[in-house]
């Protein structure tokens, strides 16, 4: 290969890549505002999902962990909404925990994840995380772990489903030792 | 370079069924299969295929004279990934629940066979009107073939047509359609039926 292909082969690829990168830094920036408003709604329902009849959604904070407290219309507090990262398959998972009163599970939901689509990205649905709702800590394992215990791992998905068990009793203990 | 017209439209119909990209050329099934179980979400795989496939098949024949040989390959993924980054956003802000629903198959037409193959084996060597001509062309053949798909998929495998029950509460869907076995056997007899066709009119 000459010496001036080289340089017409760098000078192009260079030029076409600076194109492409001030086009995408500028759709990126138009669509901005769009995307966070998005995900702000996005994460309004998740809210709503886990509390039904929460009136408002305070943020608040106890022994330097961030949470959601969920009031009624009275303004009294029927529960809170944790927010938990755990490391998954396919990078960390953004999990939603809901406690009521008593401190013990009202419902949990996935906010992020890169899991795999078809096995792993099965910890989402309802069928799963239904598991956790009312357990205490000492019951959050999975059946393969330690037998008679109770949550059972999605088939072809073990490490994703272990890393939510985790996520969610680490969030249990946490609770009950700060608090 | 090929002999044609300036502006051809034989191009435009040939995406469209002779060389159909998805039951002739069968490049890049593997999203057809993944997206093709619910009507929505294949029109929105459909369009984003359409809209990038067009529009790199646009550039790359633009700069197709000023390309060398030799760095073509990474120029193409660079424009490709850059239209597939756009559609990325706008879905992202305007269509969230589509975005959603494509997840990891949106990025991945980057890697399409399709689109990279007409940069390769069309835009490359036609001029611009033609190159938007067949991108248009083997867009809308591909959004055509797997809006049959998905909607045959979605009837019989979940009893919907766009997520509305139209069978009736008392129809016991076949699961098998909505599952990737259900996908191959569609696009199966898809393609036997196009070559059954196209065997009346075949002249050797």
């Amino acid at each position: 290969m000459k010496k001036r292909d080289i340089i017409t082969g760098i000078l192009v690829i260079t030029f076409i890549s600076a194109l492409s990168g001030y086009l995408l830094a500028h759709v990126y920036n138009k669509t901005k505002p769009k995307i966070e408003e998005v995900k702000k709604v996005e994460e309004e329902k998740l809210n709503r999902e886990i509390f039904p009849d929460g009136f408002k959604f305070e943020e608040k904070e106890i022994n330097g962990v961030k949470y959601l407290s969920v009031l009624n219309e009275n303004g009294e507090e029927i529960g809170k909404i944790f927010e938990v990262k755990t490391m998954g398959y396919g990078g960390y998972i953004t999990l939603k925990i809901g406690l009521d009163k008593e401190n013990k599970i009202k419902r949990i939901k996935i906010k992020e994840h890169n899991e795999t689509p078809g096995l792993g990205s099965k910890i989402t649905q309802d069928s799963f995380l239904k598991q956790f709702i009312g357990k205490t800590k000492d019951d959050i394992y999975l059946k393969k772990d330690k037998t008679d215990e109770k949550i059972d791992a999605i088939t072809g998905a073990t490490i994703s489903s272990r890393a939510i068990v985790e996520g969610v009793r680490k969030l249990l203990e946490k609770i009950e030792n700060g608090k | 370079m090929e002999n044609r017209k300036l502006i051809d439209f034989k191009v435009f119909l040939n995406g469209i069924w002779r060389e159909n990209p998805i039951l002739f050329i069968m490049l890049g099934l593997c999203p057809v299969l993944a997206v093709s179980s619910s009507v929505k979400d294949a029109l929105g795989m459909g369009i984003s295929v359409i809209f990038i496939l067009t529009g790199s098949n646009l550039v790359i024949s633009l700069i197709r004279k000023i390309v060398p040989n030799h760095v073509r390959i990474p120029v193409f993924i660079v424009v490709i990934a850059t239209f597939v980054t756009i559609t990325d956003y706008i879905l992202a802000a305007y269509s969230p629940q589509i975005h959603k629903n494509l997840g990891v198959y949106l990025p991945l037409i980057v890697v399409n066979c399709i689109i990279l193959g007409r940069a390769e084996g069309f835009a490359s060597k036609n001029n611009v009107f033609n190159s938007i001509l067949d991108g248009l062309g083997m867009g809308i053949g591909f959004t055509l073939i797997i809006f049959i798909i998905s909607s045959v998929r979605e009837i019989l495998g979940n009893g919907t047509f766009m997520g509305k029950l139209i069978l009736g509460e008392n129809f016991k869907p076949f699961l098998i359609m909505i599952m990737p076995p259900g996908a191959f056997l569609v696009i199966g007899i898809l393609i036997a039926l196009k070559q059954k066709l196209e065997k009346g009119k075949k002249k050797c």
